[in-house]
Parts: structure tokens; sequence; C-alpha cells
């Protein structure tokens, strides 16, 4: 149903072709993931589907596609909307009107669809979602979650037999993930609905998945682009074996020779009582701890509360994190952790109780002072953003803190730690997403703090994005700075977290080493854990050194 | 609630009626009604504003007595002589002058109630909903500058946070940069996030060919016919009639254009409004309203409008028919009172 | 082509005509002009001029439209009047003095990078838009939209003044120092003229010239006087701080943002309109 022949396609003005010489075949009903690194050419390759490439992004394409008869090339957007829905990234950038019900209908009003009919179809699809209860709200009022599944019923108010998304679930937290994978499964299974998505989190669908193409990156050396694009499809577990970066289970099952190779933890269990009984086990416990002598600074929270016009928010959270280790702040959404952040960095004044750094209490300091002391990183590091190169950026916060002559860190060796060094003349708002994080920790970082407090960081980031993170948060843990990071990324907390502070509803209610809390709440339970209960091994290292395999970290 | 399109027929007879007569009791007539329309048609919120139509009538009032008494020098009732040799303000200070110009800031204070009862009572979305097919693309720009304020908003706060948090602070016009530089930054971005998901849903341009030649035809016919009529009506008053003519045939040309660039777009709308009984109503009241000042209706007398407090003070004459005739405008208030009432004895 | 151009050209040019024409007419009517239909003595002056200056921007609108608009005008637009109009909350928010309105600036640097008549465009909705949000639909609306969309339309058009030090060959102008000074000149500019258009329009209402019989021999001169009496009596402050409000904001302001503005051109390939305005 869903042809690409040869499909080589240049942005305008780009020096190499984002997809080159691809051919695949996709049948009707199947569910497709498309995976790959940031950059590759996924998104390109979902543009395709609707001819917003090129028909919307300009460039040159070559080779032919096919969807359901139609030619996107020649038809164009408008024409193959009526047979390809699309759902973008951003929650937030894709609705034209306010309420449900209108939103749905400007796709129907677009298509000129007679107003009779237009009511049964957003029914139809309201339905189709199970958002009827939500028809008249207004969409600043919904959740992440809702959000996208309003855009996925947009898409399909045309009634089209592909869904193509891009990426859909990167900017949200895991249970509003979970419901949007969720309805695309059932629109898969029950209405044969073809759904091609473009995913980083691999686990949550790889057990549905029928077909997963993988795009490898662009070859190495130049001789090598006259070769079509060597790409990866087939069923996800002849492919899986190929790829270079895949989540900790098929990680695990690849290294253990694991035959078929398990897709769920349920699969997984088998293999992994069987390889836990065969071999010589060790409990892990001491491979987890503090990596260095925590130094003598200390960030201190003691009965902390927060109201917001009188609705509290922040109830008696009381912590503390020391100088050279790594704190994790999980926590469902909306239970207060961003929150805490912004009163730590006087952004928000607390009803009662203390923060102090050293001993000396931060409240009522103005933000910018605690901020030489405490580097704080946004949830979206783009806010920061805004001179017209790298190296500026570091020289603006130094000249916001008067300390441009006598910078505390030379800027330039700041760069060359963020691996930006290359770049210090670029444009941050032309860099990857990654890089650009990275051009925001800097400028953040550049008044050396003592702490560095993350919100968020690695929202809709690749597997590699997120280990350049980890390499640069342990670099600074060795060297004594204490890290708070608030994240929903499991195994995130389980790679590089030292103890684990859980949050809910404004209150602390667990607190401890990782391996403690990581492996007692199934919430918040890294693959490996949940396949070796009872071990303590987080992380894929873990396993297999206390399997006795692998090598010690 | 009334139809948005019965509510700007509202708004424009109320503009109308205020132009039509300077007789001070009309205009207080009208100005009450507009006001006792506001109260029980508007949504119960908007404590606060509660005071701007006051305030606004207060200075309005006295700003144009103020302006008037000095610059104009007729009347024959001094209050004042002001010394000859100042420029333009020399000369007697007169009380007529004060009464003209008070007028005037009645009446300015009549039009500003009128409209601001339309704002308060047409939520925005239904404006919008009123623009004509031929600016279909007009209405999608102003539902996406709408469906995005809220977030503009916040993202600004979010920036100005992140800033902040970098050692930012504002002190003066140059430190706004960094504020300013991301938000649009950022809403540039999602701009074009936003123009691919509406080309993915299908949204193709009101004419995705270019106009063809007679539409803008009509429009340079339609705007001369425009200009000529206006220019003839204000230098000459003999060809009075001609001239209006030819301006109201060059907005039927206008409007004609308008008409025909609606009908090529392609595109259909859900939930119009409904056009219920009690929008005729309204419209009929307006409708009487108009009448009642602008043709000469038999047993009103028509001359009552035009009151002049020049030469000499003295009072107006009330015309009950006339005065009649303004309260068409109370209609919408009726109206709704009754749906309220009902409203209430509805079980919830 | 040609033909389409020239009728291009005469809607602006009659709609222009209009603009000034009702801009002037206080200046030019008649005090003995009669009764019209019904109307008191030419008092339905200021409705007339409403009502035409709405049509001719209503022309201008078709015309505009007219030309192709893609889903990025339309998109783009309607962000950067959300983003224009919330700045307007700002001048609310923040007590400033007279007439400082920080919508100016980004309506006039928007017309001189994206062209007039997306300058055109940005000004009529960010006028309305602004004014649905504050609440402040009134008569006077078409009047203010009216300007404003000249003003952006304006902008577009000081692209094409060579200033000294700028590169116009190929790719974009450089935005140097001329050329801000240019520009700041401009926005100043416009700060004054926007403030004297639109107090024309009240001006009827409070002075009332007609229905004032007065001695044979009043004209154009002393009519003219009379206006400017009322102008620096109301309005000359509130204006002169808009005006310096342009000024520094564009000074200050203008260079980084007009960077930003056509880096995000040249990143999307946004080119509005083919030919420009």
């Amino acid at each position: 149903m869903i042809r690409f022949d040869r499909l080589t396609y240049t942005y305008p003005r780009a020096s190499r072709p984002a997809l080159n010489g691809i051919t695949i075949h996709i049948g009707t009903g199947e569910f497709v993931l498309v995976a790959g690194r940031s950059g590759v050419g996924k998104s390109t390759l979902l543009r395709c589907l609707n001819g917003l490439v090129p028909h919307f992004t300009g460039g040159t394409l070559r080779g032919s596609i096919s969807i359901a008869g139609h030619d996107p090339i020649a038809e164009g957007p408008k024409v193959l909307s009526r047979f390809v829905g699309f759902v973008f990234q951003d929650p937030e950038a894709q609705f034209v009107l306010d309420r449900v019900e209108d939103e749905i209908a400007f796709a129907l009003e677009n298509g000129a669809v007679p107003p009779t009919k237009m009511r049964t179809r957003v029914d139809e699809v309201l339905n189709l979602l199970g958002l009827t209860a939500l028809r008249d709200r207004s969409l600043e009022e919904l959740s992440g979650g809702e959000k996208q599944r309003v855009a996925i019923a947009t898409a399909l108010a045309l009634r089209p037999r592909v869904l193509a998304l891009d990426e859909p679930t990167s900017q949200l937290d895991p249970q509003s993930a979970e419901e949007v994978l969720q309805a695309l499964v059932h629109l898969n299974r029950r209405m044969g609905l073809t759904v091609v998505l473009a995913e980083h989190r691999l686990e949550r669908v790889l057990p549905y998945t029928d077909q997963l193409i993988y795009l490898p990156g662009p070859p190495a050396r130049l001789a090598e682009e006259e070769e079509k694009q060597p790409v990866l499809s087939g069923p996800p577990r002849l492919v899986l074996p190929r790829m270079d970066r895949t989540p900790p289970l098929i990680t695990l099952g690849k290294q253990l020779g694991w035959n078929p190779l398990p897709l769920t933890v349920k699969e997984g269990q088998v293999f992994a009582e069987e390889a836990v009984s065969s071999s010589r086990y060790q409990a892990s416990s001491s491979n987890r701890g503090p990596k260095i002598v925590k130094s003598k600074t200390s960030l201190q929270v003691e009965r902390l509360s927060f109201a917001y016009d009188d609705t509290p928010i922040l109830r008696d959270v009381a912590f503390a994190v020391a100088g050279g280790e790594i704190v994790a702040l999980m926590g469902r959404n909306g239970s207060g952790k961003t929150t805490l952040l912004k009163c730590m960095v006087g952004l928000l004044r607390p009803k009662q109780g203390s923060i102090t750094l050293d001993g000396k209490s931060l409240i009522g300091q103005e933000t910018a002072a605690i901020c030489r002391k405490l580097g704080y990183l946004p949830q979206e590091p783009d806010d920061l953003l805004f001179a017209d190169s790298v190296a500026e950026e570091l020289k603006v916060t130094l000249r916001n803190h008067d300390l441009l002559d006598t910078p505390p860190v030379p800027p330039s060796e700041l760069l060359d730690r963020l691996g930006l060094s290359a770049l210090h003349t670029s444009y941050p708002r032309d860099l990857s997403v990654g890089q650009r994080q990275r051009v925001a920790l800097g400028a953040v970082t550049v008044t050396h703090p003592r702490f560095l407090l993350l919100d968020e960081p690695t929202r809709g980031m690749d597997y590699l994005a997120k280990h350049e993170l980890v390499r640069l948060l342990r670099e600074w843990q060795t060297e004594g700075v204490g890290v708070l990071l608030v994240t929903h990324d499991v195994e995130l907390v389980a790679q590089a977290a030292d103890r684990v502070i859980v949050l809910e509803q404004g209150e602390i209610v667990a607190q401890g080493p990782s391996v403690e809390i990581l492996t007692n709440a199934p919430l918040f339970s890294p693959q490996v854990a949940r396949l070796f209960p009872g071990t303590g091994w987080l992380s894929v290292e873990d396993a297999l050194i206390g399997l006795g395999t692998g090598k010690p970290a | 609630m009334l139809d948005a399109r019965a509510w700007g027929v509202w708004a424009l007879t109320v503009l109308v009626a205020a132009s039509s007569t300077r007789n001070p009791l009309y205009v207080v007539l009208l100005l009450l009604v507009t006001m006792a329309v506001g109260i029980t048609c508007a949504p119960a919120r908007n404590q606060g504003e509660g005071m701007a139509l006051p305030r606004f009538a207060i200075v309005a009032i006295l700003a144009a007595a103020l302006f008037n008494g000095l610059t104009s020098r007729l009347g024959n009732t001094p209050l004042l002589h002001l010394p000859d040799w100042l420029p333009l303000l020399g000369g007697p200070l007169t009380l007529e002058a004060l009464v003209f110009g008070a007028i005037n800031g009645l009446t300015l204070t009549a039009i500003f109630s009128g409209f601001a009862t339309f704002n308060q009572v047409t939520p925005i979305r239904d404006l919008v909903r009123l623009t004509p097919r031929a600016f279909h693309d007009a209405g999608v720009v102003l539902s996406i500058a709408l469906t995005f304020t809220p977030q503009t908003i916040r993202n600004l706060n979010r920036i100005r946070e992140a800033q902040a948090v970098r050692g930012h602070r504002v002190r003066s016009f140059r430190d706004w940069l960094p504020i300013v530089v991301p938000l649009l930054v950022s809403g540039l971005e999602r701009s074009m996030g936003l123009a691919e998901a509406m080309v993915s849903r299908g949204y193709g341009a009101v004419s995705d060919q270019a106009q063809p030649l007679h539409t803008q035809g009509l429009l340079v016919l339609g705007l001369l016919a425009l200009l000529g009529g206006w220019v003839a009506r204000m230098f000459s008053s003999s060809w009075r009639m001609l001239a209006v003519g030819t301006m109201i045939a060059g907005a039927g040309l206008i409007a004609s254009a308008v008409w025909l660039t609606g009908r090529s777009v392609s595109h259909t709308t859900y939930r119009g409004h409904r056009w219920a009984a009690r929008d005729t109503l309204a419209v009929l009241g307006c409708g009487l309203t108009l009448v009642m000042l602008l043709l000469p209706v038999p047993l009103t007398d028509q001359s009552t409008l035009y009151y002049s407090p020049y030469p000499a003070l003295s009072w107006p004459i009330f015309d009950p028919l006339i005065g009649l005739g303004l309260l068409g405008l109370l209609i919408p208030a009726t109206v709704s009172a009754r749906i309220r009432d009902r409203s209430e004895d509805d079980p919830l | 082509m040609n033909v389409r151009r020239a009728i291009s050209g005469a809607i602006y040019a009659l709609s222009g005509a209009t603009g000034v024409l009702a801009f002037a007419y206080p200046f030019f009517m008649d005090a003995r002009s009669g009764r019209s239909i019904g109307l008191a003595h030419g008092q339905d002056a200021p409705l007339v001029t409403a009502i035409l200056v709405g049509l001719s921007l209503i022309a201008l609108l078709v015309e505009l439209q007219g030309q192709t608009i893609s889903a990025k005008t339309v998109a783009m637009l309607g962000v950067l009047v959300a983003t224009t109009s919330v700045l307007r909350f700002v001048e609310v928010a923040i007590p400033m003095p007279g007439g400082f309105s920080p919508i100016f600036a980004p309506i006039i640097l928007s017309g001189y990078v994206f062209g007039g008549r997306f300058g055109f465009l940005m000004g009529v909705f960010t006028l309305l838009v602004s004014g649905l949000i504050t609440g402040g639909v009134g008569p006077w609306l078409p009047y203010q939209m009216f300007t404003a969309g000249w003003i952006g339309l304006t902008a577009g058009w000081m692209r094409k003044i060579p200033t000294p030090g700028s590169r116009r060959l190929n790719g974009p102008a450089k935005f140097g120092r001329w050329d801000l000074g240019l520009m700041s000149a401009f926005a100043f500019a416009w700060g004054l003229l926007y403030g004297v258009i639109i107090n024309v329009y009240f001006w009827p209402f409070a002075a009332g010239l007609d229905g004032q019989t007065w001695a044979p021999g009043i004209g154009l001169h002393e009519t003219l006087a009379r206006y400017a009496a009322f102008y620096v009596a109301t309005s000359l402050w509130w204006d002169v701080i808009r005006a310096v409000g342009n000024l520094m904001l564009i000074l200050l302001l203008g260079a980084p943002t007009v960077r930003t503005l056509t880096r995000f051109q040249l990143r999307f390939h946004f080119k509005v309109y083919s030919t420009d305005a």
C-alpha cells in the first residue's frame, strides 16, 4: 500500500541528501515503527508520506512514492490529506482554534464536507479516541496526552487510511505517552488503520510492531554516499540485532544471545531466570554507591511549604544534596517537582521552610544572585538562547553577573568540555536539540556553580544525546558538583543517579539510594530491575557484571 | 443570547442614532438605553469595569465643554471675558459654547457606552465567525492569533524566568532584548509547525489561482465611485443626491467584489449560528429606531432633533414619539431578561 | 501582468487617497453644507468617513488576499500578531507615560523584513486583535486598523531606499547603521502621524465644528488653526511620547530583531510573495 522506490531527497541549499535511494514497502494495516538517531531522516521520511516533502519544504526529490495508489509528489498535501493523517511532535503547535470540537471540524471545513455530515464525523472521531467527554472543552486546559489524542482525532477526521506520527510522545510524561500509544494500538488493531510511527522510546511499542524500519546514520566516508543508504526493514526481531542502540532489555538479550529476542519484560523473564540460575551471579550492591568521597558543600531544604492561591503544592519537603552526588527527583506530573526547583532558585517564595547552601539561607535573595551558585537548567533550554553565537551566549551570562573580565571558568575550556568548541561561532538556534541543550548548560554553568538543578533534561532526546549528558554529569560529579535531577526517565536515573527522592502531591514519600527505590517502586522500575527482581541490578552493565559475563564498570 | 450579527446591527444603530441628533434629551435617553441593555445582557463578570463608563463620561463632557467654550466665541451669554490678545482663545467664554461642548461630550459617551455593551455581550469567538467567506484566510489568522495569545503569555513568563536564572535583570529598554528575541523566535518556529499541521489537514489558500481580473476591476471602479461621490458631495451642494448615489454604487461594487471572492472559496462552515426569532425582533427594534430618527414620519416633529444652544440658551423640546422610537433599542434587554428567567426555572 | 500591476497600484492609490481625504475632510468642509437626508448639519461626516475608511480597508484586504497566501504566511501572521498583542498587555501592566505603545515597532520591523504586504496585514490584524482582546471595539477601529496597515506597508517600501553601506545585490540586505537611523526616524514620524490621524477622528465630536455658524470668511486657514489648537491641547504630548518610544525601541532593539527575523526567513525559505509590494 505504501511504496517508496529509490527515493532521494535533498533539502534546499543542503550539501548532501537527507534521504538517499530509500526503498520501502509497507502493507495495509501494518504498524510500522521508524527508528534512528536524531537528524537521520525519520521526520523527512514521514513527511514524504503526505506530500509535505517536497511541497512544503522545497528542495529536490528523485524517485517515486505511491500511497494507496496516489502520488504525493504530483498531487500535493491538500489532496493527500484525505488519505494520510499526520500528527506532530509538539502538542502546543498544532491547533488553530480553541475548542476541541471546532479543531476537529477544521479539517472537515477544509475538505468542504457538507455541514450535515460534519456533525456525524466529529462524533465518530471523538468516540474512536474516547474523547467524547472533552468535546466542549478548551484546548488550553487539556493535558499533553489529551492534546495529542485530540491531534490524532483531527488527523482522522477525513477518514484517512494511513496515520503518520512524528515522535508524538517525546514531549509527554510517561502516563500520557502510554495513553497515546495505547490509542494508536487500538486504532491499528480494531480499525485496521496503517500506522507509521517515528519514536525514540522503542520499548513501549515494540511488542505491537509489525515492521521496524531503521535508518542508520549517514555513511562515514564520502565515497559511500554513491551507494544507496542502507535501510534496514523487516519484523522487529530481525532488525533489532543489527541496530546500534536499543532498549536495555534488547541490548541485554543481544549480548546474552537470547533467542528468539524477547520484546517485552514478560517474554524476557524466562530467559532471565535461566540466566540467573545457570551462572555465578552476585548481588550488585557494591556496584552502586557514591563514586567519590562527597565534598563538604551541601544544599539543604527543610520543611519547605508552598501554596498557590490557597492550594498547597508543597508540604513539608525536606532533603539534602551533597557535593559530588547525583540525586534524582521523581514523581508523577503535577506532584510539584518544578515548583520545588523554582523555590530553590528564588523564582517562587515559599510560605515556610528554609533552603540553605552551606548553612547560608537562600530565601529572599534575588534569583540572579542565587544562580551564581546554583546552576538551573529550565525545561525548555531554548528559552535561554538569544545571542548570535554560542560563545556569545556564555559571555552574556558572564556579563550579567559582572564576571566578564574574571570568569571563574574560561569559556573556551567550558565549550571544550561540552563538545561545542567546533561550533563556537554557530547560531545557537540552528543546532540540534542535544547541542542546544548543551549550549544552555554552558550558559548556566559558566559561573562555576557548586550545584546543578536540571529540569527534565532528556525530553525528546535520543540515546546518543542522553549518553552524552550522563557523561557530562559524571564528569562534573568527579569535580565535586552536586546535581539534582528532575526527571521521568527511569533508565536515566538507573544509569546516573546515586539517590532517588520520590515526590507525590507535594510530599516526599520515599527517599534513599537508587537501588532501593527503583527496585521497590513498580512505577519507577527500569527494565533490568523488572527482569531480575531481587538482585538490585538497574542497568545493563549491572546485569552483565552480576552474571559474570560483563566487564567491570 | 442574541446572535452576534444582531448585536452588530444594534451597535451600528446606536452609532447612527448618536450621530443624528444634538438634542440632549434624546442623547441622555440613548445613553440610558445602552446602559440598561449592557446591565441586563452582559454576562455577570467584569465587575471592575463598572467605573469605566462614568469616568469616561465625566472626562468627555468636561473636556469637550471646556474646549468648545474656549475656542468658540458664539453665543449670547458670556460668563468670562478672556483678554483679546490670546491667540485663538481670546474673547468671551459663553455659556452656550460650554453647553454645546457638553452635548458633544455626551454624544461621545453614548457611543462609547453602546460599544462597551457590544464588547461585553459578544464573545470574541462569535465575532471571528462573522468573517465573510471571502476573508476566510483573515478569519484563520484571527483565530490563530486568539488561540496563541494565552500560550504566548505563558512563554513570556517562562522566558523571563529562564533569563533571570542566568543573572538577567530588567532595568532598561535594552534589557528586554533577551526576552523579546526568544519569544519572537520560538513563536515563529511554532508558527512553522502550525503551518505544517494546517497543510496536513488540507488547508489551501483561498485562491490557489490568482484573482480574476474582473474582481480587481470591480474594486477599482468601486473605490473610484466612492471617492468621487464623496468629493462631489463635500464640495458642491447642488449635486447632492447624485453624489450620494455614486457613493452607494461604489459601496455596492466593492460588496460584489467581496461576494465574488467568497464564491471561489471552497470550504464549508461547521456550526453556523442559527438565526432565531429573538434576533429578528431585535433587528426590527433597531429598524424602528432608524425609521423614527431618519425618516419624516407623520405626527413626529423632526425639528426637535436639531437642537442648538445658539444664539441663546433654551430648553430642548422632547417629542415622545421619537423617544419611543429610541426605545426600540431596548428590545435585546427584554428578550434576554426573559431567557434568563426561564433558565433559572430549569433544574440544573 | 502589467495590467494587473497597474490595477493593484490603482487600488493602493485610491484607498490611500480615501484615507488622506478622510483625514483632511474637516479642513475642507463647507460650513454651509446644509442638510443631508435626515441627519443634522453634516454631522454624518464622521460616520461616513468611518464607513469609507472601512470600505477601502476591505478593498485592500480583498486585493491582498487575491495573491496566493500560503499557510506559512497565515500561521506566521497569526503568531506574530499574538506576540505583538501580548506586548500590548505589557504596555497596560507596566505603567508607561503617555501614548507609548510597543506594538508599532514590531509592525514596522515585520514590514521591513517581510515586505509591505505582510506589514500591511500585520498592522491591520494587530490592531484588530488587540482591540478585541482589550475590549476596545468601537467606531474608531477601522481608522486604527487602516492607519496601522499603512504603517506596515510603508515600512516595507523603506527597504527599497538605498542607504550607504548596504548590500542589495543578491542576499538579504544588511541592516547597517544608516538603515537603523532611517527606520528609527521613520518610527518617530509615524508615532506622531498616527496620533494626528486618529485624533482627527475624535475632533469633530469634541469640537463640533459644524452646526456653529459663524461669520463668513471662515475657511481652511481658520479651521486648520483650530485643529492645531485642539491637537496641541489634547494630544501632542501623548503623541510625542509615542514617537519617542518608537524611536527608542527601534534604536535599541531594532538591529537584533531584524537579524533574527532575517535568519528565520532564510532558515524556513520563507518568502511571502515572489514580487514585492
